[in-house]
């Protein structure tokens, strides 16, 4: 009888502990290597410090985690970090919760490119932009212009990212007098690229490792890789050219169906608070989505960052919802016209 | 007579379960693959075969033909690499010279494709380890382009097939009689003949295995053309992703993937067939 009083009693409290431990953590959905680190340091230590609630990470690719979204039928995260058009399509397929603003009073101070849709709002902001190695490249260019990268001096010499054309079709439809819309316009401008791109680069560390070692001197790449570079050492020069870099956001939403629905909100409150705001900005370069972040003076001039309505004013922004829908157009297209050739 | 038990068959349920899940996850692709895309959402449309219309166009043909060309190279010099190894690991009589070998033959199975992928960039690359010593002792006076081209794809892919290829090989050869080498020999035939006509023969139905297998394996690599290649050497599987998986164009991606398993099995029945009679030679 007492042994089995002993029993029950461990059995009940093991129970118990694991429902405790699973109220006790968030997990969130993020992708590995520098962003899970910028995630934690800028965002999740300060949550925790807060509400007493550790934070767990789920890592993968922005489409692989979107594919086990929609494979899973119920929340296996609670918020999850994406891209801000990837985030579209977790909102057309319903995986995202409708989000109720006043929840996250830190919101209200969004600038207009990060709101995005009812179901996602963006958490920092970059550009793509040209980064070069000022070492490997023809005296005298400097990108001033997008039309450089056109330049008969760089032949065989720039890569681009191999999952998402938009960049460089937003830049071509722009200097075709035009925009990501009408894409169609620039498709002869692309096309007149092909001799001088050398490789497609098939994710950041691909990138990274391929401008480091020289292997390709000229990239369209992420503003944040860039620095991350940087600090790693590497030669690189970030180029804005006068037409415009071409925005990035990254955006949070909350899970449909998550069970920590309030801490999510909490979380998401937290990343738009203008402390972490500015050390997202310190930590990798990625610019506040908030009016009220106070950024360093000396990391606020650097190229690529946006601190001022100006300077997004400025970017080359292509509506999120389009790019999600053309991507596969897009995508299709750039194939079978540059990167088959 | 020993009656065999009754639960014995029940052994078979395992692999009978693997079976019908690959059949209905095959079936899952097929079935995609004649649903329309829908932009801008993961969901499919209803049926349709527009997704095989597009694979008439001669690139999607040409990137048919690279895969099938990249295989068949990838396990011609696997085979001029691994048969001498896999000859050396079952002659040799020295235990650890036996053990170094099986070592060097099989140690880079133990890093996964991306990493032995991430590695081959290092060497293959403009200021990499062949470059550089190519420029060192004068037989090249600026860095050959062996990134971003077949040359350096096949060169990695035989680099990730040649541990199964040289295990498959010394399989096949550890089989063979020694007394047929034996008595060649007592009749007066040399090591070179003795081998021409005895050994290679016989190691036909390993030679034929370890070819198949590479050409099969080679066929749906993903990560080593994808990061060697650069996106200049398009081959199904990354087509697929990047096509398919990564556009979120689920339809297109299973088109892809049948018409590339149809053309395996075309070109593995027509392999098997032109070397149904050198693998009865082997027979013994």
């Amino acid at each position: 009888m007492l042994r089995k009083t002993i029993a029950l009693t461990l059995l009940s409290a093991s129970l118990i502990a694991t429902n405790a431990n699973a109220a006790d953590k968030l997990i969130v959905s993020t992708w590995g290597g520098s962003f899970k680190d910028l995630i934690d340091k800028a965002i999740g230590q300060e949550f925790t410090k807060q509400t007493g609630v550790e934070v767990e990470y789920v890592t993968g690719g922005t489409i692989d985690r979107l594919n086990k979204a929609k494979l899973a039928g119920s929340a296996e995260s609670d918020v999850t970090f994406t891209t801000s058009h990837v985030g579209w399509l977790y909102t057309n397929d319903g995986l995202f919760e409708k989000l109720d603003m006043s929840k996250i009073p830190n919101a209200s101070h969004l600038v207009d490119q990060a709101k995005l849709s009812p179901n996602h709002i963006g958490v920092w902001g970059y550009v793509y932009t040209i980064g070069y190695r000022p070492d490997m490249v023809p005296e005298g260019i400097t990108f001033d212009s997008w039309n450089d990268l056109w330049s008969p001096e760089l032949e065989g010499m720039i890569a681009f990212p191999d999952w998402d054309p938009s960049h460089i079709i937003a830049v071509s439809a722009k200097l075709s007098g035009t925009d990501a819309e009408h894409w169609e316009q620039g498709q002869d401008k692309l096309k007149a690229l092909v001799p001088n791109i050398k490789a497609f680069y098939t994710n950041d560390a691909n990138s990274q490792q391929l401008i480091a070692t020289g292997e390709t001197s000229v990239q369209l790449l992420l503003s944040m890789n860039a620095y991350h570079m940087m600090d790693e050492g590497v030669n690189i020069k970030l180029a804005m050219p006068k037409e415009g870099a071409v925005l990035g956001v990254d955006a949070m939403g909350i899970n449909k169906g998550s069970e920590q629905a309030d801490l999510a909100y909490q979380f998401m409150n937290i990343a738009l608070s203008p402390e972490v705001q500015a050390s997202i900005a310190r930590i990798n370069r990625g610019s506040p989505v908030v009016d009220n972040a106070q950024v360093d003076p000396e990391i606020a001039k650097l190229p690529g960052m946006l601190t001022t309505a100006d300077q997004w004013g400025a970017t080359l922004d292509t509506d999120a919802r389009l790019r999600a829908e053309k991507t596969a157009e897009w995508r299709k297209w750039f194939w079978e016209n540059i990167m088959a050739h | 007579m020993t009656q065999r038990p009754a639960f014995v068959p029940w052994f078979v349920l395992p692999s009978v379960l693997t079976a019908l899940g690959l059949m209905v996850a095959m079936l899952t692709v097929l079935q995609y693959s004649i649903r329309a895309h829908i932009p801008g959402s993961l969901d499919v449309g209803g049926y349709t075969l527009d997704n095989f219309q597009d694979l008439h166009k001669s690139i999607y043909i040409n990137a048919f033909v690279t895969t099938a060309w990249l295989s068949i190279k990838t396990a011609f010099f696997g085979l001029l690499l691994s048969y001498p190894l896999a000859y050396a690991l079952v002659r040799t009589r020295s235990g650890w010279m036996k053990s170094t070998i099986l070592i060097i033959a099989i140690t880079p199975l133990f890093l996964g494709e991306v990493v032995r992928t991430y590695s081959w960039i290092i060497v293959l690359g403009n200021s990499g380890f062949i470059n550089s010593a190519l420029l060192a002792i004068g037989l090249i006076d600026k860095p050959l382009q062996l990134m971003f081209t077949q040359t350096g794809v096949v060169l990695a892919l035989v680099h990730v097939t040649m541990p199964i290829m040289v295990l498959m090989l010394a399989t096949g050869l550890s089989h063979i009689d020694p007394a047929y080498r034996r008595a060649a020999t007592s009749l007066g035939a040399g090591p070179i003949r003795a081998f021409l006509t005895i050994t290679l023969p016989l190691s036909l139905p390993g030679i034929v295995a370890s070819l198949t297998t590479a050409f099969a394996w080679t066929f749906s690599a993903f990560a080593t053309p994808q990061l060697i290649g650069g996106g200049k050497v398009s081959t199904v599987a990354t087509l697929v992703y990047q096509l398919g998986f990564s556009s979120l164009n689920f339809p297109f991606a299973a088109a892809l993937s049948i018409v590339g398993l149809m053309l395996t099995v075309l070109l593995l029945a027509t392999f098997k067939w032109m070397t149904h009679s050198l693998q009865r030679v082997g027979a013994h």
